[in-house]
């Protein structure tokens, strides 16, 4: 019992992680209707990315954010149209197409990177990563990492500028009406093409952003993606398939979940929980948590 | 016709360069090598790839290894095992079927290396893993399967003693085991130990391969153990000094295995991998002496830091090492290229009997009881890192320096 405030303080934290892998995945699922399995690979790519510039530069990760964003944002704004391409052929079935096509880029992605980078596992210092703060009080006992407290307050931040930007802005507005019906957002003036790469752009910009933040808190590796593509595919299925404002809640619920299995019953036990927990919701709920989904 | 006399002169180049490269192949001992060049392992995989290019280009450079009089160069054939068990003995399938390999070197990880050694029992071709650390692997006895590192349970105990002997002496432990082959029985080694050694284990746990361990931690923190020992690969050991990093808590020691020998354990956490302990077997300032290849331990890190630029570390010494024990056993027997499934057979035999001096240690197989095709020729050690160097710190007639205890907390590093 006295764990209790422990088990539910790394629930949150790991829960933030984990809204940082899965909520600009659900945006462009929303949008695009892909499946982007290389998601862990862009997140690799920014987990590098932070790694290098830290080394050549000195700066602190963190205060590298917004140029590793800028730079990923981009590519994925050029890349975009090739996955357009794919999608939109008429031959075949184009959303099989779109996944056998970003597995592909997820494969070939790992292999550049093992090319390039090497096989070594690397960790990316921050000022943040030496402090923590331990609380103990009456009988009870938290200790919240100030790295892990730093990205959680990155997700909340992710969070709330990707809805300002959805619910606010004239984009947003475009964005929703191609996810409800792309024909008629095209007739109503919506260039479709523009913004899905804009939106693709958005998504490997943050998913980059986050590769550095997992770099700080965990470590960086030309393996680390696959991992994290099963978390974001988890997340994201959990909340329903591009249903966005349920992405936060299904991963604070994976992070729960794990916090308290890792805590309270057989560790070995944490990833059949969890995954046993996606089976179960799915039957009872198909379209996610809040029947919200696709 | 212009087309057709660009096929023609395609086809007749390929032929002219494929002709002596055939012939050449006729002349080679074919080497199979499956290991993890690829997914989760792959730091550690290549790790024994090193080991193994090693270990052929220094026996190309002197012309082969000698048999009767003639010298035979060696060839090796990579199969990547993609960290993944059933793709090993696939591979090693496709390495002995199509490639024809002579014999083969085995895998890094335990649980490969067990999905691959049914293949080469089923097909008679001998392998050596340079890696391997599994009680499992030796208990099944295959007959074909040979390693040059002990098993876990033979070199375990080591740290635990030396930690034992520490003043004041850890109470008590906390044990944990990422879930694969081989970090299990490392965590169950270490648990034997040190209730052998009357130190208290307060938890014991087999833990998701790869995960965030911070919750688990944050738990264990509560109970203060005097030693968290773990069993896990190199990337999870990097996880798990990050994650007591960051929520500060230093035990009094810290032991883990695999990985903390290879360099990119120092090179990733800088100054929290000091005073870190591990078992190993090898050092690159043991005090080894050779007659074949390389004559000291000394030697053969300066040829790994001229050939890739890196130290050597136990695991790539040891798969340099079991080229060297199928090089003895090959010339024992006078095998050439091409072995029928007899000299195959005649090669377990010698591998037997194999009991060499190497520039890695002794290499000396067991014939039988648990460690079965093990070799058991080596001493175990205790290893700490100390300014950011692999130093041996027990047992006391091997040491280098002392252990460096307790541990110096993390904010004062």
């Amino acid at each position: 019992m006295e764990l209790l405030p422990q088990a539910l303080m790394d629930g949150i934290l790991l829960g933030g992680i984990y809204i940082t892998i899965a909520i600009a995945f659900s945006l462009t699922y929303g949008v695009m209707h892909i499946i982007d399995f290389a998601v862990g690979e862009w997140i690799m790519f920014g987990a590098f990315a932070g790694y290098y510039l830290n080394k050549w530069t000195g700066l602190d990760p963190f205060l590298l954010l917004p140029f590793v964003f800028l730079i990923f944002a981009l590519i994925g704004y050029l890349i975009q149209p090739v996955i357009h391409r794919v999608l939109s052929g008429n031959k075949g079935n184009p959303l099989l197409m779109g996944l056998v096509f970003t597995f592909g880029l997820a494969i070939m992605f790992q292999g550049i990177a093992l090319t390039v980078f090497g096989f070594y596992s690397n960790s990316t210092p921050s000022v943040f990563s030496e402090g923590s703060f331990f609380i103990e009080k009456f009988g009870f006992f938290l200790t919240i990492s100030s790295i892990r407290l730093a990205g959680l307050i990155y997700a909340l931040a992710i969070t709330a500028a990707l809805h300002y930007l959805l619910k606010k802005t004239n984009f947003g507005l475009g964005v929703r009406a191609l996810a409800l019906n792309r024909d008629s957002a095209g007739l109503m003036g919506v260039n479709g093409k523009q913004t899905a790469s804009l939106v693709y752009g958005l998504y490997v910009g943050v998913s980059a952003m986050t590769g550095v933040l997992i770099g700080c808190i965990l470590s960086v590796s030309a393996q680390m993606g696959t991992e994290y593509t099963i978390f974001a595919f988890f997340v994201v299925v959990l909340a329903g398939m591009g249903y966005l404002a349920g992405v936060p809640w299904a991963a604070l619920l994976l992070g729960m979940v794990q916090s308290i299995f890792l805590i309270y019953f057989n560790p070995g036990h944490t990833l059949l929980a969890v995954f046993a927990i996606l089976y179960i919701i799915l039957l009872i709920s198909p379209r996610g948590l809040f029947g919200r989904g696709v | 016709m212009k087309k057709r006399l660009l096929c023609t002169l395609a086809l007749f180049t390929s032929f002219m360069v494929a002709t002596p490269l055939y012939a050449a192949n006729e002349a080679v001992f074919k080497v199979g090598v499956v290991t993890e060049l690829s997914g989760s392992l792959a730091t550690v995989g290549n790790v024994t790839k090193r080991g193994y290019d090693l270990w052929a280009q220094e026996v190309n450079a002197k012309g082969g290894i000698e048999i009767k009089g003639k010298k035979y160069q060696v060839k090796l054939y990579y199969a990547d095992a993609q960290s993944n068990p059933a793709s090993g003995a696939s591979a090693a399938e496709r390495l002995i079927t199509q490639e024809h390999v002579d014999f083969i070197l085995g895998p890094y990880s335990s649980g490969v290396t067990i999905a691959v050694a049914p293949v080469v029992e089923k097909y008679k071709v001998p392998m050596i893993t340079g890696s391997a650390e599994s009680p499992l692997i030796w208990s099944n006895k295959f007959l074909y399967t040979f390693g040059t590192v002990p098993p876990i349970n033979f070199t375990g105990a080591t740290p635990i003693k030396t930690l034992s002997e520490l003043k004041p002496a850890p109470k008590t432990a906390v044990i944990l085991g990422s879930n694969d082959t081989f970090s299990k029985a490392s965590a169950e080694a270490f648990k034997t130990a040190a209730e052998a050694a009357k130190i208290k284990v307060l938890k014991f746990n087999i833990v998701p391969a790869g995960q965030d361990l911070t919750p688990l931690l944050s738990a264990v923190r509560v109970l203060k153990p005097d030693l968290i020992a773990f069993g896990g690969h190199d990337e999870e050991l990097i996880k798990l000094v990050k994650s007591l990093r960051q929520i500060d808590y230093t035990p009094k020691a810290l032991l883990m295995h695999y990985g903390v020998t290879e360099p990119a354990f120092v090179e990733a956490l800088g100054k929290d991998a000091n005073q870190v302990f591990g078992a190993s077997v090898w050092t690159n300032s043991a005090k080894t002496k050779s007659k074949i290849l390389w004559p000291t331990a000394a030697s053969y890190d300066a040829a790994s830091m001229k050939a890739f630029n890196t130290p050597a570390d136990y695991t790539q010494a040891g798969s340099s090492a079991a080229g060297i024990a199928f090089q003895v056993a090959l010339q024992k027997i006078g095998a050439t290229p091409g072995m029928s499934e007899a000299k195959r057979t005649e090669l377990i035999k010698a591998l037997e009997q194999v009991n060499i001096d190497t520039f890695y240690g002794k290499v000396k197989f067991a014939t039988t009881g648990e460690y079965y095709h093990a070799n058991v020729g080596m001493t175990p050690l205790t290893i700490q890192i100390q300014n950011g160097k692999t130093v041996i710190v027990g047992p006391k007639n091997s040491q280098e320096a002392a252990p460096q205890y307790p541990f110096t907390p993390w904010k004062n590093r």
